[in-house]
């Protein structure tokens, strides 16, 4: 089926693709996934917290833009959830993965990262991620059920994990 | 392609934020208190270290030492600041800073029982005991931006948000204090204010017309400055987008005067304590204070926010709003 072009996509080119691959130049390891990073836009409008997903795949954009960098991938495996909630009873689910469906496709899914100026504090470049790099995305999936989501954080092949600067816990 | 239709909640928090209270604060703090802050070391906007800060004998910024002064003798409260926490928590799930902030894991500002209470990002009243003391009309309005999980927040729009908001967004801001005129450029979404302290008077309400950022006139309290701010754009009259204190909806109006009380305890530390009368959406005054720490050493950083703003077009703004939360925090 046909997709149309990503509505995140940048209509001036491909700006953003990684040249050379410098995450493990990048020392954030091991944050923490709720810390919001850069503060914007409304989440709860456009995203459901309530439906975790965590997806594998390459590489093949990333947008260095505000107000949100958003990263693209070929997914391999998707893994859906609902949401453990919080407070104590709290009940961790398990994952359900699968490979993408027909509807989905494998091309193009695309996380919302936070903006450039947070990423950096984060230690992000635009270079950080190169094409072709396979990554697990963690985050929450959009309300109209398409292939965007919410980025909280990326984790690299090997082990590397990028706090994403999830817009989740605090923006709109 | 079959779009699926978005069904409200399912048990998750409701729109468009989810319940604050103890158990989100524990796990935010909690959150924090695993964090291992390694980025900074590696950050791409490179330090640039400031001469005029104290310095211990290692060359850290000494955070406790007494604040800077002007030749006048007031405080300056020059510098990039960052929201952070105050805490302790207490037990019903207050103080934390209601949302977290990007920060890294330290000890909380002391909380000072005699302060009035921490405000919180999402929900301004969380920590006020009843919450806030909305008139019927705001309530009613905060409700209906909250059912549509805050999608008119002036900052998913890119345009200047409420004080409140702004002081406790997680981007930093810098203020920039001369004798005569106060700075204050927020990181986020470019804001930035003007606070003018040559002695002018404040104006009367509804002139000059109403602003974003109102008219701000500045004078020093001892060692605390005073900002006034009225003829603001409000809830009542103008855009959707205009007047929210917080980011569930809670309204200010074109009544509203803003009273901001600025003090430096230490080099490192500074506090605010917002005072709101407005008494169209609210049947008294009330008042919150917003901690913030120095981040010495650093800079703004650019943010561009409408250089590829696509949030009303990825949302569909026509989409059927949310159900009305189940309950409200």
């Amino acid at each position: 089926m046909n997709r149309q072009a990503h509505p995140n996509s940048s209509r001036r080119g491909i700006r953003g693709v990684m040249k050379t691959g410098a995450l493990t130049s990048i020392a954030a390891a091991a944050v923490a996934a709720s810390l919001p990073l850069a503060a914007h836009h409304s989440f709860s409008a456009e995203f459901d917290a309530s439906k975790e997903i965590k997806a594998t795949g390459a590489v093949t954009k990333l947008d260095w833009q505000n107000p949100h960098g958003w990263i693209h991938l070929t997914v391999t495996e998707i893994c859906e959830r609902a949401a453990a909630g919080r407070g104590p009873d709290a009940v961790e689910q398990e994952w359900a993965c699968r490979a993408p469906d027909s509807n989905e496709g494998a091309a193009d899914w695309a996380f919302e990262l936070g903006s450039p100026n947070g990423l950096m504090r984060q230690g992000w470049t635009r270079n950080s991620l190169k094409q072709g790099d396979v990554v697990t995305v963690l985050g929450s999936r959009a309300r109209d059920g398409s292939t965007n989501s919410n980025a909280r954080s990326v984790t690299t092949a090997d082990g590397k994990r990028l706090f994403a600067g999830s817009s989740q816990d605090a923006t709109p | 392609m079959p779009k699926t239709k978005t069904t409200p909640d399912d048990g998750s928090r409701p729109s468009p934020h989810l319940p604050t209270g103890a158990t989100a604060v524990r796990v935010a703090l909690s959150s924090l208190v695993v964090l291992t802050w390694t980025a900074g070391a590696s950050a791409q906007w490179a330090p640039v270290p400031d001469p005029n800060v104290p310095r211990d004998a290692e060359g850290n910024v000494v955070l406790d030492a007494p604040p800077p002064r002007t030749a006048a003798g007031t405080p300056d409260l020059s510098g990039l600041w960052m929201r952070t926490r105050s805490g302790p928590p207490p037990e019903n799930g207050g103080g934390g800073g209601g949302g977290g902030q990007l920060e890294p894991a330290q000890a909380p500002v002391p909380l000072d029982p005699n302060g009035p209470p921490i405000a919180a990002f999402f929900e301004a009243g969380q920590n006020i005991e009843g919450g806030l003391p909305y008139t019927p009309w705001a309530k009613e309005l905060r409700d209906q931006r909250f059912a549509l999980r805050a999608r008119d927040n002036p900052d998913a729009q890119c345009m200047p948000m409420g004080f409140l908001q702004f002081h406790q967004q997680p981007q930093p801001r810098m203020i920039i204090q001369t004798e005569k005129l106060i700075l204050i450029e927020y990181e986020a979404n470019y804001g930035l204010r003007h606070i003018y302290l040559d002695g002018r008077e404040l104006p009367p309400q509804g002139e000059p017309q109403p602003w974003w950022y109102g008219y701000s006139v500045g004078r020093w309290d001892g060692d605390d400055l005073v900002v006034e701010t009225n003829n603001l754009r409000g809830a009542d009259e103008d855009s959707p987008y205009d007047g929210w204190m917080d980011v569930n909806g809670s309204p200010y109006t074109r009544q509203a005067k803003f009273t901001e009380r600025f003090r430096r305890p230490t080099f490192g530390h500074l506090q605010i304590d917002l005072t709101l009368e407005d008494p169209k959406a609210y049947t008294k005054p009330w008042t919150v204070r917003i901690d913030q720490r120095l981040l010495p050493d650093q800079e703004l950083i650019e943010f561009v926010c409408n250089e590829n703003q696509q949030f009303e077009r990825r949302i569909k703004l026509n989409q059927e709003p949310a159900s009305e939360p189940s309950s409200t925090p």
